[in-house]
């Protein structure tokens, strides 16, 4: 028993840069100072990855409003898809450059004037617009914690941060039909554990008559230009703000959503 | 008057933390006013920058009032409910025999520090209350002590506020005797109550300082030297759940 729970709480000692920690400092006193990859990291073994992504699941099912929650699921499930998604997008050159540069979305980094002074139909108008009518907010998105790796929490977080673009992208609002549609997309992009749990068990929610819209149109809509686009964390948002929506839209595959989404639900 | 703070909700009413508890029918006593002049207790000195503990952190001990006071700003929402669930209910049973011990009666002048809710309250500071010397008969403090920036300081308040033949009891978590209990407690303690924390509260960071500070607090003989200091007689505690808590007891037999 002894050798198994040192087994399941090891990988914390990794932190620390060697064998393990100091005599007589128990491995706890990592999350304090110097074993942290970046400022809100949290260092967690794989005992309580696990107990954090089952209890994450279970609450975001049980109070959809705990956003906070598929955010943590998504960071304690997700290290071997960020792998791979890393690997992508240094594959990329667009991707790499984003890698390098890292980019942050948020309202001290937009430049909000610039963006409304752009023309009517441009990428940076809708998604301005797609923020105003929705009344969300780029900062609302949490600071990445539980990914030990700091290269792989930056993608988990740029992921995050341009969900709102994928949803300017797909004209989907923020409503929970929207945001499923989205998840779909997602799912099929990323591979991500939680975009596939969430699109698998969000759509429990709904009522039927959406849920049949759902099944035989979104869904295939969502997921068949899931497929045909590129990997949507290899483009440089930041710069395409004067692209007009349209052309983007062509660059990546998108087309018309099937029908609108806003007045259902 | 440059003295670290800890602040701290009472209560008046032996009823404070406890609501199972009815028919504890105390003679009202109503907010009395804060303390003027302070007698004969000499207030303390200017601090000089000294370090102490926040949890596995080190911390001045200017920031660690703070610290605590928005640890528990932060927790006070979901305060009874991580309570159940992180004890799975047990904190009431370990309130009940606090209370069991105290056997309080009609005219009791009972006063419970870091109370959280009760009947009548007063908003202060366990190491400077602002009562006369010589008030009350019991002074309970449960689950609080351990988050008081000087915790000597705060007994002898405690010390100070009783009447002679008055009792000081303290629920306090402590140490595990069981050495493979203590093995479970530290897995239990450090694995799972921060996902609670975060999964419940969406707060880790409150919970990983709660296990912490336990850590920090001293043991049962320690804690009991460190009662006797105070000027305290009779000390003796009680181990409940194998040590996991302990109800530390003493008298203040003496006008001090």
């Amino acid at each position: 028993m002894a050798t198994l729970l040192r087994g399941v709480l090891r990988p914390l000692y990794a932190f620390r840069g060697g064998p393990g920690p100091p005599a007589g400092v128990p491995f706890r006193a990592v999350s304090h100072g110097t074993g942290l990859l970046y400022p809100e990291h949290i260092p967690t073994s794989v005992l309580q990855k696990v107990l954090l992504a089952a209890g994450s699941a279970g609450m975001a099912l049980y109070d959809p409003y705990r956003h906070d929650m598929v955010a943590v699921l998504g960071e304690t499930t997700g290290r071997r898809t960020l792998k791979v998604l890393r690997d992508q997008m240094k594959r990329d050159p667009e991707g790499a450059q984003i890698l390098q540069e890292r980019p942050r979305i948020s309202l001290s980094t937009l430049d909000m004037g610039k963006l409304r002074s752009l023309p009517e139909g441009s990428f940076g108008r809708a998604y301005l617009h797609f923020l105003d009518v929705n009344r969300v907010s780029p900062d609302t998105r949490a600071p990445t914690r539980f990914v030990d790796d700091e290269e792989l929490a930056y993608v988990i977080q740029r992921y995050r941060e341009i969900h709102d673009m994928l949803h300017a992208l797909l004209g989907m609002p923020t409503n929970i039909l929207g945001e499923i549609v989205v998840k779909w997309f997602e799912a099929v992009q990323t591979g991500l554990p939680m975009c596939v749990l969430s699109a698998l068990f969000g759509p429990i929610r709904l009522s039927a008559q959406s849920l049949q819209l759902l099944i035989s149109e979104l869904i295939p809509w969502a997921v068949e230009n899931g497929r045909r686009a590129p990997c949507v964390l290899n483009v440089y948002y930041e710069r395409r703000w004067e692209q007009p929506l349209q052309a983007l839209r062509q660059e990546l595959g998108i087309t018309e959503p099937p029908l609108r989404v806003e007045g259902l639900v | 008057m440059a003295a670290p703070r800890s602040w701290a909700l009472w209560s008046f009413c032996g009823c404070g933390w406890s609501r199972a508890v009815s028919g504890c029918r105390l003679p009202g006593l109503r907010s009395s006013s804060p303390r003027g002049p302070l007698g004969a207790r000499l207030l303390s000195q200017e601090k000089e920058a000294t370090e102490t503990h926040f949890g596995f952190e080190t911390v001045s001990e200017e920031e660690k009032g703070g610290k605590v006071y928005q640890v528990f700003e932060s927790v006070a929402k979901k305060y009874d409910v991580m309570n159940d669930m992180m004890s799975l209910g047990i904190h009431r049973v370990w309130k009940d025999l606090l209370l069991w011990k105290m056997r309080p009666f009609p005219g009791t002048q009972l006063l419970d520090v870091a109370g959280g809710t009760g009947l009548a309250w007063i908003l202060g500071d366990a190491e400077e209350l602002p009562f006369d010397d010589n008030k009350f008969d019991v002074y309970t403090i449960a689950f609080g002590i351990r988050n008081v920036t000087h915790i000597d300081q705060a007994l002898q308040e405690a010390h100070r506020v009783l009447k002679p033949g008055g009792r000081f009891l303290c629920l306090e978590f402590s140490q595990v005797n069981n050495p493979l209990l203590s093995r479970l407690y530290d897995v239990y303690s450090f694995q799972v109550i921060p996902v609670l924390g975060e999964v419940i509260a969406g707060d880790w960071k409150s919970y990983q300082y709660l296990v912490e500070s336990i850590r920090q607090f001293p043991s049962q003989e320690e804690f009991k030297e460190m009662i006797e200091d105070a000027g305290f007689q009779k000390v003796t505690y009680e181990n409940l759940t194998s040590g996991i808590v302990a109800i530390h007891s003493g008298f203040k037999l003496y006008l001090r």
